[in-house]
């Protein structure tokens, strides 16, 4: 069993050590490139010194106030748009003129309108995180089984109650996917906005750590960042597999 | 609903912002803003009654807007992107000199060519591939200024884009013909036997213009007429630590760009000339005039205040 589970480390793991022994014979000079072992010592060495973990603070939280608002604007506007046709059709337009606008594409405005910091950071990533919500919760809430919304009117209820009692826990494990998506476009956005424009989180680390020449902490920076993001999907399908069962996962390959 | 998202969260959170006192720079990591690094670090700004801090920035040309945005309220802009910013409508204005050209930095300054490839005339450059840090920026416009002024058609050239951190690898792999550079790129790539230096065309121009200086909004500026009194004082004071004492500019040069201390201390500063007067930006207003990236024509007198 714990060969089972070792198993696919083995090649990553290789290839590291086939590409530690490569630099090491050519005495590998590059200000882009660096031994894993380099990377390793500096990533301990940026996590002692505190300078990972406020970086990750920051971009976590720019990320994760973004993916909750942009959530949040998502699943109100799919399920509006999934109960009415009329509403869909009116929006269509709008929405479809808005929606393949690049997030990355607004930092200029964003940049003039907000300035540095959480701010233009949390506007960018929750406009890039409402998309996916919105069209994967409308088309959840069109498929729900046609039955259960007779019922809800032979029940008589209201707008609301149907929606709180028959629309979103029917909806619900679709919905959770479309959360894991824009979980990872939150960090995916998040990192380049520091990338490009704001001077804070882990994107402005990497930038910071090339132009200082530090190939080796620009990569310690690189793996952290993918240790993230393997983490939070390992926590969101955990999340879901608690909160919904096996099912939920149906189709899906995690 | 991006406007609605972007105004209500402008209205809940601007308002701190509002009240700090202290004055952000925003500089990119280079030595140019070395004396506004030294004046921190030991402590002149604080001597003449400024709280300062320093951001870096990642790209030169993020410094208008940044300065727009009050998320800095003073910024090392290179002249081209200065000029490019005020011709572009931006109400910007210089308030103090930070780095020029002088004979050193000229030096420093080289087109950089890999190995296989031989440049013994300007002419030679004619159909190679140039990696330039920043198209339109200031190594690419000087270039450009040294290939007209030795009779070559700019455009017979063809530039790319390569940033200075990845131009080792890209000169190895043959991705580019050649690359323009400055130290303390030129001996690393030297000493690795990438190449050789193909023209030294900054020190063939010879010039003594200023290359980065301090930059504010003129509504902040002409607001704060005695805070920029005070920082011009401030500038010019570490500005002669910086000429005089390589030991604390390269610690602040170290602190600030988080490049390793041998490598700053490999490499001289730029000279620090904290005084900045209009016609300081003439040239640089003709030869962009020339490259034709300014639209508009400039008033010196407006470009800094006086």
């Amino acid at each position: 069993m714990s060969l089972d589970r070792a198993k696919p480390l083995l090649l990553p793991l290789a290839l590291m050590l086939a590409f530690e022994l490569w630099a090491r014979l050519t005495h590998l000079q590059s200000d882009s490139l660096a031994p894993p072992s380099a990377i390793l010592a500096a990533l301990a060495t940026a996590l002692a010194d505190l300078s990972i973990p406020v970086a990750t603070r920051d971009t976590l939280f720019a990320a994760f106030a973004g993916l909750a608002i942009g959530s949040a604007i998502g699943l109100a506007l799919g399920i509006a748009f999934g109960i009415s046709r009329p509403l869909d059709r009116l929006m269509e337009v709008t929405v479809e003129a808005i929606r393949p606008i690049p997030s990355i594409a607004l930092l200029p405005i964003a940049l003039i309108a907000l300035g540095f910091g959480y701010r233009m950071e949390i506007v960018i990533v929750a406009f890039a995180c409402v998309w996916p919500m919105l069209i994967m919760t409308r088309s959840a809430v069109r498929s729900i089984e046609p039955r259960l919304m007779e019922v809800s009117r032979a029940l008589r209820l209201s707008a609301p109650q149907r929606i709180a009692k028959i629309v979103i826990p029917a909806a619900l494990p679709r919905i959770f996917v479309a959360f894991r998506l824009s979980a990872g476009i939150a960090l995916i956005v998040a990192v380049t906005v520091e990338i490009a424009i704001n001077p804070i989180g882990l994107g402005a680390g990497i930038m910071l750590a090339q132009q200082a020449l530090r190939a080796d902490l620009m990569l310690a920076y690189l793996v952290w960042i993918g240790a993230i993001g393997y983490a939070l999907n390992m926590l969101l399908i955990a999340a879901q597999r608690r909160l919904f069962g096996r099912a939920a996962l149906a189709g899906d390959n995690p | 609903m991006l406007a609605g998202l972007v105004l209500g969260m402008s209205a809940g959170l601007t308002a701190p912002a509002l009240g700090q006192a202290k004055i952000q720079i925003g500089c990119t990591a280079t030595s140019d803003c070395a004396s506004a690094m030294v004046a921190v670090d030991e402590g002149i700004f604080k001597k003449h009654g400024l709280q300062v801090e320093m951001t870096p920035i990642a790209i030169n040309s993020n410094i208008p807007a940044a300065i727009l945005s009050n998320s800095i309220q003073v910024g090392g802009p290179t002249s081209t992107v200065f000029l490019q910013a005020v011709d572009g409508g931006l109400d910007l204005v210089a308030i103090a000199g930070a780095s020029v050209m002088n004979p050193t930095s000229n030096t420093a300054i080289a087109a950089f060519v890999r190995n296989g490839i031989t440049i013994k005339d300007p002419k030679d450059f004619i159909g190679k591939k140039v990696g330039a840090p920043g198209l339109n920026a200031f190594l690419h416009v000087l270039f450009v200024k040294w290939l007209v002024e030795k009779g070559v058609d700019p455009r017979s050239v063809n530039f790319v884009e390569v940033t200075f951190p990845t131009m080792a690898d890209i000169i190895k792999s043959g991705g580019v013909d050649a690359v323009l550079t400055a130290e303390p790129f030129v001996t690393r790539m030297s000493n690795a036997g990438l190449g050789s230096v193909g023209a030294r065309y900054g020190a063939e121009l010879g010039r003594t213009d200023p290359i980065i200086f301090y930059a504010a909004s003129r509504d902040w500026a002409e607001k704060n007429v005695a805070t920029v009194k005070k920082f011009r004082e401030a500038v010019a004071e570490a500005a002669a630590i910086v000429n005089s004492d390589r030991e604390k500019a390269s610690a602040s040069i170290a602190r600030f760009t988080k490049q390793p201390l041998d490598l700053v201390k490999a490499t001289p500063p730029n000279q620090s000339e904290p005084n900045l007067k209009p016609q300081n930006l003439s040239w640089w207003i003709e030869v962009m005039s020339s490259q034709k990236m300014l639209q508009s024509k400039l008033d010196t007198a407006k470009l800094v205040l006086n």
